[in-house]
């Protein structure tokens, strides 16, 4: 082989690991689009493990009871299926949620039910179990929200005790109790329940939503986009 | 066409296929089709996009840019097609990594496509060195 082909060709190499580790250095160290989260590591989360303040004016005003969130004579249901470790779950609850709440749920078409599930990993179950013992405290949207604000990687451990209640504190909720309704049989029924739900609404991912207009049998909601417009627009026209 | 550069050709045509699959599933918010069980966990994941663009759209763009480069014959583009191929490997080799790691799930589509640009690296490899000047 000539000698300008072998450097053409350790010329092509060098090319093609640059371009490799270029890439590799924006995933490693960018932020997707849906990650703009203030944290996305285990590292980062240890360090800053409190959400905002003022992700309640979302609900503010809102009827909350339990799992649900809006009027009670609202004519449809909309029940999210969720796990909270879910990077597009956080990017529904962050971009499009408030949306929905000052459209849809403000307004008394629509209530809300929250379905938490496992589906990223058993770093979930903490965080569900969190999320559904704030529902005894008509918290439980709160706290999901709270968390989403500080959502770490996946699996990483991010999801710890102080971080629950940082977030329980956050969303005007009492941590303490929280952390001990957790283990309660109470939240894993509603754990279970929910895992039962998404079986039954043959959920394949998060999140994933299920409108239901009584009588009609219930049926997911063909969203082809999380952004705010977009979703609306999907939700009106089912409610049509 | 030459053989080598048919074969070229024939693996970014393979690996435009699984990309394109994987870019529906993305927009049409749809879970992958899936034996490994994992396909769903690695598409929700934070690598599942780079910058803000889901990485079945950048190997797509990368797919059709090899498959031009098997269109032209000459050095200089069977340079760009080894620099595309070895470098989408090499990135795919990170993401193989992340499946294994951090994710903690295996996409069967993914590793499809890590066999498909490996060997579209290869066969690249091979168009270069025996290139006609």
């Amino acid at each position: 082989m000539q000698r300008n082909r072998l450097l053409l060709i350790a010329a092509a190499v060098g090319g093609a690991a640059v371009l490799a580790v270029v890439l590799i250095l924006v995933a490693s160290g960018g932020s997707s689009s849906h990650e703009a989260a203030p944290t996305t590591t285990a590292a980062a989360a240890q360090a800053d493990t409190t959400p905002a303040a003022g992700s309640g004016d979302v609900f503010a005003g809102v009827p909350q009871k339990g799992d649900t969130l809006g009027k009670a004579s609202a004519p449809a249901t909309l029940t999210v299926f969720e796990d909270p470790q879910c990077p597009y779950c956080r990017q529904w609850s962050v971009d499009t949620l408030p949306t929905v709440v000052r459209d849809f749920v403000r307004t008394g078409k629509v209530r809300l039910v929250y379905r938490g599930i496992e589906i990223i990993g058993p770093n979930s179950e903490p965080a569900l179990r969190a999320i559904f013992a704030a529902g005894a405290q008509n918290k439980l949207w709160n706290v999901a929200s709270a968390l989403y604000d500080v959502q770490g990687e996946e699996n990483s451990g991010w999801i710890t005790d102080d971080v629950i209640k940082n977030a329980a504190h956050a969303a005007g909720a009492d941590g303490s109790a929280i952390l001990a309704a957790s283990p309660s049989k109470k939240v894993t029924a509603a754990l279970v329940a929910a895992g039962k739900d998404a079986v039954a609404a043959q959920v394949q991912g998060t999140p994933t939503f299920v409108l239901q207009r009584a009588p009609a049998v219930p049926q997911q909601l063909p969203v082809t986009s999380l952004d705010p417009q977009t979703f609306s627009t999907t939700l009106s026209a089912a409610l049509q | 066409m030459t053989p080598i550069r048919a074969a070229v050709l024939a693996t970014a045509v393979a690996g435009a296929v699984i990309a394109t699959y994987l870019t529906y599933t993305h927009y049409a918010h749809v879970a992958p089709i899936c034996t490994s069980g994992g396909c769903e966990k690695v598409q929700h994941s934070r690598y599942a996009e780079l910058a803000g663009i889901p990485v079945a759209v950048l190997g797509l763009i990368a797919y059709c840019a090899l498959a031009a480069t098997a269109f032209r014959r000459g050095v200089t583009a069977a340079t760009a097609g080894v620099v595309i191929a070895l470098g989408g490997a090499g990135f795919s080799a990170y993401l193989l990594w992340a499946q294994l790691g951090p994710i903690g799930a295996i996409c069967q589509w993914c590793v499809a496509n890590d066999v498909v640009i490996a060997i579209a690296a290869l066969l690249s490899l091979v168009r270069l060195a025996t290139e006609p000047s």
